[in-house]
Parts: C-alpha cells; structure tokens; sequence
C-alpha cells in the first residue's frame, strides 16, 4: 500500500469510468428533451445514424476522460506543508493547498462509485477564495491514509500530541447512533419546506416537458391542461389536499432516509467523524473548535417523541476578501435525544449551557409583524372585496387568515429570547420549530447595535452578533442592556487570546 | 502561571463603546456625496427628458412629474444630510467604531484580533477632495464588513499602516503560542 504521497501520483485508473459516466450524464440531462424530441420525429431508417453519432459521443467522452486522468495529479509536498493538484488537459491548472487552511476532508461514495468500489475525496478549505478539491476516484486504503495525512500533518505541526500510530486502524466506537425508527420520526415531523419545493420543483418542469413534447408531436391540444382539470374536478380539492400532504411525507421520509441511513458519530482524536447515507456514503471528519454556531431545534410532535434536530455551522472558508462571501456549511444531525444532545454539546463547546439569565424583548416587537403580515393583507383583501364581485365568497379565508396570523406572531414574540452567561450566548426562537441557537462569545466577528429614532424614549433597541456562520439577531430588547451587552462581549472577545477557528 | 488572576468583573466598570467620542467624516466629503446624489438626479433627469419628448400621452402629467422629481430631491438631500451627520467613527485600543444609518442609528464594532483584511479605497471625486474610504472585512460575512469613508486621506493612509502593523502584531503573538 502507498501511503507516502510525496511523488506526484494519479488517481484509480477504473477512475475513468466514473469520469466519464459523471460527464455523459450530466450531457444527457442537458439534453433530454430536445433528445426525446427529435428521436421522435426521425425515420426509423434514420435511427441507426442516431445511434452512430451517440456512439461517437460516447468514445469522445471516454477518450477526455481518459486524457483527464492521465493529467490529474497530487501529491503532498512536505517541505512547504503543501497539498499539490495538478489538472487540465489543454489548460494546465496547478492548485495548490496549504495544509493548516485545510478545514474539512470528506470520504464519499456515491451509487456507481460503490459498485465499482473506489471512493472520492472532497477537501474543504479556508482559502482566500474558498477553493476545493475533489478527487474523484481512489482506492479506500489511499482515501483514508491520504486524510489522516491531510489532517494530521496539522496537528502534529501545531501541537505536539501524543503519537499517531495509534489512530491508524483503531475501530472507533460511535456515541451517537441515528435508528431507523427514530429516521422515520424525523422523516414525519420534520423539513416539510424543502420536500414540499422538491415536489414542485419536480412536478413543475415534468408538467412543462411533457407539454413540450406533446408539442413537437402536434398532439397537444390543450390535453395536459384539460387532463389536470379533470383530475381537480374529479377528486375534490380537501382529497386532493390529503394526497398532496401524503406524497410530501413519504418524500420527507424517503429523504430523509436516503440522506441519513446508518447515521453515526464517533469521536476520532480531537474530532468529530460522521458518516451517514444509503446509496452513497459521506463521511465527514470535525474538528470541534471550528464549529461556529450550534443549533438545536424541536416542533411539538418532536417533543413528543422526545427527539431534537441539530446542526453544527462551520466556516467553509473563512477569510474573507474584498467582500467575498464566506459560505458557511452546514452539518446536520438528524434526531437525536436529549441526552445525546447534551453529550454533543459537550464535545463540541466542552460544557453545557446552564439556565442563566434571560433577556426579553419589548411588546413593540409586536408592532411591524402585525402590520405588515396581517393589517396590510387584509386592507388589500379588503379593497379587492369591495371592488370585484368574485371576491366576495372568499372572505372566510381572510378571517382564517386573521385567526391564525395573530397567534402566530404573538408565539414568535413570547419564544424570541436571548440567554447570556459567561462562557454562552444562546438565542431562542421560532413558531413551530423551536430554534435554540449556541454560540460562544469569542465566535463573534463584529457587533452591531441600532435603534429607530422614535424609539429612543422608550430605551427599545437591537442588536446583531455576525458570526462566520450568519447572523445571531435579537430584536427589541432594553437597549441599555443591550450596550452593557456588547461592553461585556467585546471585552471577553478582546482580552482573550482564544481563536476563532 | 503566576500571572494569571481571575477577579469578578464589574460590567458597569468595563470601557463604554457607547460614550467614545466619535471623530466625524470630512467636512468635504458632504460635496462628494453632493455630486453623487447630483449625479443620479441628472441621471433620472435624462431618462424623464428622453420619455417625455417620445410619449407624447406622458405631456398631460408634466406638472405631476415635474413636482415628483422636485421632492425625490429636496426627500434625497435630506436623507442623506441626515445620515452624513450620524457618520462617525473612532479607533480604540482594540477595537473599531462606525456609527452610521439613515433611519436607524446603527453601530458596527469590530474587535482588532478578528479583522480578516485592511483595504484603502480612492474614487475619483474623492481623489480630488483628497479623502479615502477604509475598508475593513472580517469573516462576518458582507454586514459584517466596515466600509468607513470621508476619510482624510492621510489620516486613512496611517490608519490603514496602524491596523496592518496590529494585525501582523496579533499573528505573531499567536505563532508563538503554538
């Protein structure tokens, strides 16, 4: 096995396979439909110069591929702690990765990397412009001994540990292990809003294909809009509403599964190591210092079934310049328990945060969401009721509306809390979801404090805490707390000498 | 470790942000942003002049139009009048103040050991009244960034050398420790 990665070295060589697979694919998704277009307008004389030409394609793919692979290498270069790629077949490309910016080294396997049995290798880093490196087929001995490289060249130049032999092929035992049971309770109560944009995101170009299609075969006329307006008119609109509510939870759940199978953490030295996925398995390697915020979240039915959801903000890149953005990646832990949420907590912020005080914000907090969510809506409801006749039968949406937008706002008014301790800031939120979002005061990049003149009487002010990882914002709060606050924040950040990451 | 103290700290004694006197923007930099905000308008004006000589239904709303553009004016000036008077900014041991804000009287702090990257910045009309625009990022993300301008331009010239000289200071006091 060659674990020494200091002469320049290609990747698996059955890599071209996957190579070329990623780029058919993605030109077959480019070109689906004026594929499935014109395939249906050719002769069948004419198919077998359909054929030739994708046959050509497809050998043209192989042979990129191919040059591809001969000309992608790596290898680490020990002198200057460097992480060397070299690519391009025309265009050379020399990237090169200074191995203390290295944030994250995630081992992938995706479905087809699985049957022919190699991994990928995805290195995050806190570059100036954020650039990453993916590797895309390596035997699994290499990907591991090439992270443990990666990562513990790291620590061993920053502070002398203990040594690294051990690590090597010790069979960690996980602390925090994900049932499927307990996925399929996340599966039902949770992440509605991105299953229901897939669903939509799925349906609405499927409707908009096979209208086109139906189109370049002159056969459309008016059929997909007629077929749906059978199907509203056949099942009524509450039955319709059952089965569109039924299909988003069986996506969730699929999701949910497919995203989070055999979900497990183990500790790995001073990091974190998460694996997760059923077709194709990610594992992602975390060093507790570098997460940003840490956030914890439950709805009703969650609380119930005694379950959280967690995620751990990092910065994927954090310097930034001349205005770059930094994005920040986000690490999800699908249902956990209390108690292993405390144990997470632990790991990661080397303490749990204990009940300490609470700050309130004011009832004027109330004020813009009343009106713009419900007074102004409802005007504008109102000035269309009074003017068009079809309006006039739907004024009971506008008192449900009404019923269930004020009681709303007013439950984000009595969960929006700030908690401050010494080594804490936790803010509380949400309507549904209850949010409690963790972050340690020497996490935060910049403070800013503003007031609106007309509540300067009132001593009603807020105030944001930027992090690496977004905005932690509390609303309306007793501004001469607020300053006193932030004095107590900036001089915990600037007597300290703890980095950020 | 025997300079290591941990005494109960008093909140109300810990330095005040709030109460730092805060040194205004350059009294010419109210031109420059005079000459922006003449700029736009004549902008606007143009594009007004071009639609009223080519639709010639828009003629009946002349008066209307005439009187809008007069308040978008005098409504600009006074906006930003206001804010320009907000403006300021103060250098602490170790850290940056900016009041600014239009509406809202906002202040950005940002402590010396998180700036990521110092900038200096001279447009045109700001070359001419010889002032500068200080630009501070931090991993903070786009709001987390200070964008101080009206700066005079040897003050923001120093200021810059300061806050690199500090920061180079800070990179190295954490290379020893590890």
């Amino acid at each position: 096995m060659n674990t020494e990665f200091s002469k320049p070295q290609r990747q698996s060589a059955i890599g071209i396979i996957i190579m070329a697979a990623n780029t058919m694919f993605q030109l077959i998704k480019a070109l689906i439909v004026p594929l499935i277009i014109s395939l249906s307008k050719v002769n069948k004389g004419d198919l077998f110069y359909f054929f030739l030409a994708f046959l050509a394609l497809l050998i043209l793919v192989i042979i990129f591929a191919y040059l591809n692979y001969r000309r992608f290498t790596f290898h680490l270069n020990e002198e200057k702690q460097e992480f060397v790629v070299n690519k391009g077949i025309f265009s050379r490309t020399q990237l090169t990765i200074q191995l203390e910016k290295i944030q994250q080294v995630n081992i992938n396997q995706n479905l087809l990397q699985k049957i022919i049995g190699i991994y990928g290798l995805k290195i995050d880093t806190a570059g100036s412009d954020g650039q990453e490196v993916s590797i895309q087929a390596i035997d699994e001995n290499i990907a591991h001994s090439l992270r443990e490289h990666l990562l513990d060249r790291k620590d061993n130049h920053h502070q002398n540990e203990e040594t690294i032999s051990n690590i090597e092929n010790t069979t960690t035992i996980p602390f925090l292990k994900v049932s499927p049971l307990t996925l399929f309770k996340v599966g039902l109560t949770s992440n509605y809003g991105s299953s229901i944009a897939l669903l939509i995101a799925f349906i609405y170009p499927l409707f908009h294909n096979v209208k086109e299609i139906l189109n370049a075969l002159k056969m459309d006329e008016g059929q997909v809009e007629h077929a749906v307006e059978n199907i509203f008119t056949f099942f009524s609109l509450t039955i319709l509403l059952g089965i569109i509510l039924a299909i988003i939870l069986v996506i969730n759940v699929v999701r949910t599964f497919v995203k989070y199978f055999d979900f497990h953490i183990s500790k790995h030295k001073h990091s974190l190591l998460i694996s997760a996925g059923l077709f194709a398995k990610k594992n992602t390697l975390l060093s507790p210092d570098k997460v940003q915020t840490t956030t914890y979240s439950q709805n009703y039915f969650q609380k119930k079934m005694n379950l959280l959801n967690m995620n751990l903000k990092q910065a994927a890149s954090g310097h930034a310049t001349n205005g770059k953005e930094i994005h920040s990646t986000n690490l999800e832990i699908p249902g956990c328990s209390i108690a292993e949420k405390d144990e997470l907590l632990m790991m990661i912020l080397g303490k749990n945060p204990p009940k300490t005080a609470i700050f309130k914000p004011n009832f004027r907090f109330l004020n813009l969401p009343i009106f713009f969510r419900v007074i102004l809506p409802i005007a504008i409801f109102f000035i269309f009721w009074t003017n068009t006749p079809e309006m006039k039968s739907f004024y009971p949406l506008a008192i449900v509306y009404f019923l269930l937008a004020i009681p709303m706002i007013y439950i984000s008014y009595r969960r929006h809390r700030l908690m401050v301790d010494q080594d804490f800031i936790i803010k509380k939120s949400g309507i549904w979801d209850i949010k409690h979002e963790i972050m340690l005061p020497h996490k935060i990049q910049a403070i800013t404090t503003f007031q609106y003149p007309w509540h300067k009487n009132v001593d009603v002010g807020h105030v944001n805490l930027h992090t690496a990882a977004g905005i932690i914002h509390f609303k309306y709060g007793n501004y001469t707390e607020i300053k006193q606050l932030v004095n107590y924040w900036l001089y915990q950040i600037e007597s300290g000498s703890k980095e950020w990451m | 470790m025997q300079d290591f103290t941990n005494e109960t700290i008093d909140i109300n004694l810990l330095p005040k942000y709030e109460l730092v006197t805060l040194s205004k923007p350059h009294p010419n930099y109210w031109k420059i942003i005079v000459i922006n905000i003449l700029i736009f308008l004549l902008f606007i004006g143009a594009v007004l002049t071009v639609m009223l000589f080519n639709i010639p239904e828009l003629k009946t709303y002349l008066y209307i139009i005439i009187a809008g553009y007069a308040v978008l004016a005098i409504f600009l000036f006074f906006i930003f009048k206001a804010s320009f008077k907000r403006r300021g900014f103060a250098m602490r041991e170790k850290d940056l103040i900016y009041k600014s804000g239009i509406i809202a009287e906002t202040t950005t702090i940002v402590p010396l050991n998180r700036i990521q990257h110092v900038a200096l910045n001279e447009g045109i009309f700001s070359r001419i009244f010889k002032l500068g625009k200080i630009q501070i990022y931090t991993a903070g993300g786009q709001s987390g960034h200070l964008m101080i301008a009206g700066v005079e331009i040897e003050t923001a010239k120093s200021m810059k050398e300061l806050l690199l000289k500090k920061l180079g200071e800070m990179d190295n006091l954490t290379e020893n420790q590890s």
